[in-house]
């Protein structure tokens, strides 16, 4: 616990000193801020009789909605949207760990310590994990409470969102640092995350894509990454289809089911133990 | 018992090509609690690597090294190392006193116990004022001191270091010299230096290794490499050529460096036969003195022996 904690503190006094947390919570306070005061609803016996974006009226069309039903669109809808910034700004803020310890001169007052070298990365992970995290929940919470305070509905599924959004990270974070350790390159870390974040939405329609390629090898090509990959639409979808509680088209995961979850997981679980095997071998 | 032993260690590297380069061609050397080891070469001599193979930063291709008995894969092996590394970064963005407690904390020391810990080694080290200070305002040699603390922070019992006084004034060489056989004598801790400084390492070191393309081409005790030779330092006024000319005919070689005379004799009876006379001639003897090689002379021979080779 010594080791963890030890990282912990040194990943968060090193992101504070990169203005790499102070920057992350900045912007994230910003989009709250910027939120909180571009909505005003008008609730009048539990509907929305009015509304103003950015000062502009809505139109109703003269008739009232449920504020319940409101909240409930706006929320998943924005839960998409949180889904690709938490991710972003996650990969972004903590993509350098790996690279910035294996960097030579610094990497061996670490590794000189009598500490195994996955403690060591693993103790690292879960220090971006919890910087990660902690964005997370400020963005979502600050979010939900905000929706709160406006419309008095409460409704936690936005809330629990959040843990949806923080497993994909988690994945994305874990492929981070296998990449850290091959090329000791932020940049190359950051890049192949959003890479593969993209590819895994692509590949949503793996059986559009590998019915139109000629060859059968190809078709199993792109069905294999398919698997392969973390299925970051089908966690958009269900980020969404938990928060709305509808089921969403099928390319987007439909219903919530576990399948995208377990892919997903195994991929991640797959990237650590490859990158604490190359981290233990490698040679510095 | 050693607490550090090497055995046959060989390390070859293999390059993107496939390229093999030895770096190690077999080296064996034990270090004593207590014990300041020097470690000499020229560059591309195996000094690094040899170290990093000791702290499990690389793995030896063949042969066995062990820290306090435990084979140096082992983590565990490094509960009681202190390393300093050559051109260490400490993370800038730490203080002294936070990179202290960081390091400290990886090793299994408790909080409380770093907190009076630290204050301690930086007084020892000269920067007791720069605890709450972060790194990268720090000079080198600040920097290097405090590379020096952050390797004693858990009381080790070896010590590894490479280049420890890099970057640092004559002054701090000097204090940082006193610590090291402070930790050795007095704590027992054995040390390993390694150094491009062959008089730090003279001043400092009981024994050293002189390492040659993989291999120890010579080690022992400091005081038996640098032995006496059969030269004899002589000032002596006034010398003429006539003085000179007596010497040679006994079978001397003399040489006249920098005011003084350098003799090179058979043994102490025709030694005393020079003696005899210069004073016979009349001219005041004032200093004589044996002719010791230096560190720098056995390295500097074996380096040529290299490159003739």
């Amino acid at each position: 616990m010594k080791v963890l904690f030890a990282n912990i503190e040194d990943v968060m006094r090193e992101a504070a000193a990169r203005w790499t947390l102070i920057a992350y919570f900045c912007l994230s306070t910003l989009f709250v801020i910027i939120f909180a005061f571009s909505v005003n609803l008008d609730v009048v016996d539990g509907a929305l009789a009015g509304a103003k974006l950015f000062g502009n009226n809505v139109n109703m069309n003269g008739s009232s909605v449920s504020i319940e039903k409101v909240v409930l669109g706006f929320e998943s809808g924005f839960s998409g949207f949180l889904y690709f910034l938490c991710t972003f700004l996650a990969i972004f803020a903590t993509a350098h760990l790996v690279p910035r310890m294996q960097e030579k001169g610094t990497v061996d007052l670490y590794l000189s310590r009598p500490i195994s070298r996955f403690k060591l990365l693993m103790s690292r992970y879960f220090a971006g994990l919890i910087l990660a995290g902690t964005n997370i929940a400020y963005l979502i919470g600050s979010m939900w409470l905000i929706v709160v305070w406006k419309t008095h509905v409460v409704h936690p599924r936005f809330l629990l969102a959040g843990l949806i959004i923080f497993f994909v990270v988690a994945t994305l974070l874990a492929f981070a640092f296998l990449i850290g350790v091959v090329t000791s390159s932020t940049a190359v870390s950051i890049m192949s995350s959003y890479a593969v974040f993209f590819f895994g939405f692509m590949l949503a329609g793996h059986k559009r894509f590998a019915a139109a390629v000629s060859k059968e090898w190809q078709a199993g090509l792109i069905n294999g990454l398919y698997w392969v990959l973390p299925k970051t639409a089908e966690m958009f979808g269900a980020v969404i289809s938990f928060v709305s509680e509808q089921r969403l088209p099928r390319e987007l995961g439909g219903a919530l089911t576990p399948t995208p979850f377990l892919a997903t997981g195994a991929f991640a679980v797959g990237c650590l133990a490859l990158a604490s095997w190359l981290f233990h071998r490698k040679e510095f | 018992m050693n607490v550090i032993e090497v055995r046959g260690l060989r390390k070859t590297y293999k390059s993107t090509l496939g390229k093999r380069v030895t770096a190690l061609e077999g080296i064996d050397f034990d270090v004593a609690p207590g014990e300041l080891f020097g470690l000499l070469g020229p560059n591309g001599a195996g000094k690094t690597t040899t170290v990093k193979i000791l702290l499990g930063l690389t793995r030896a291709t063949e042969g066995t090294a062990t820290i306090g008995g435990l084979p140096v894969s082992d983590p565990e092996s490094r509960r009681r190392v202190g390393y300093l590394p050559e051109g260490h970064k400490i993370p800038g963005y730490l203080t002294a006193k936070q990179a202290l407690s960081i390091f400290g904390r990886m090793s299994g020391m408790t909080s409380a116990d770093l907190t009076a810990r630290s204050k301690e080694l930086l007084d020892v080290v000269g920067l007791g004022a720069w605890g709450d200070v972060r790194v990268k305002k720090f000079s080198k040699g600040m920097t290097q001191r405090l590379g020096l603390a952050c390797a004693l922070v858990h009381r080790p019992t070896v010590l590894l270091l490479d280049e420890p006084t890099d970057g640092v004034d004559p002054v701090g060489r000097r204090e940082i010299r006193d610590l090291l056989q402070h930790q050795a004598r007095t704590d027992g801790t054995a040390v390993l230096l390694n150094s491009h400084l062959l008089s730090e390492i003279e001043l400092t070191c009981d024994r050293v290794a002189v390492l040659r393309r993989g291999k120890v081409a010579v080690a022992g005790r400091i005081e038996e490499l640098t032995r006496t030779t059969a030269q004899y330092r002589m000032v002596a006024s006034p010398v003429d050529e006539n003085l000179l000319a007596a010497f040679r005919e006994t079978g001397a070689a003399v040489e006249r460096v920098n005011g003084h005379l350098v003799l090179s004799v058979h043994d102490l009876q025709h030694l005393n036969t020079l003696v005899d006379r210069t004073r016979s001639a009349g001219v005041m003897l004032s200093e004589l003195t044996p002719v010791r090689s230096t560190l720098e002379d056995v390295f500097v021979d074996l380096v040529r022996t290299e490159a003739a080779q």
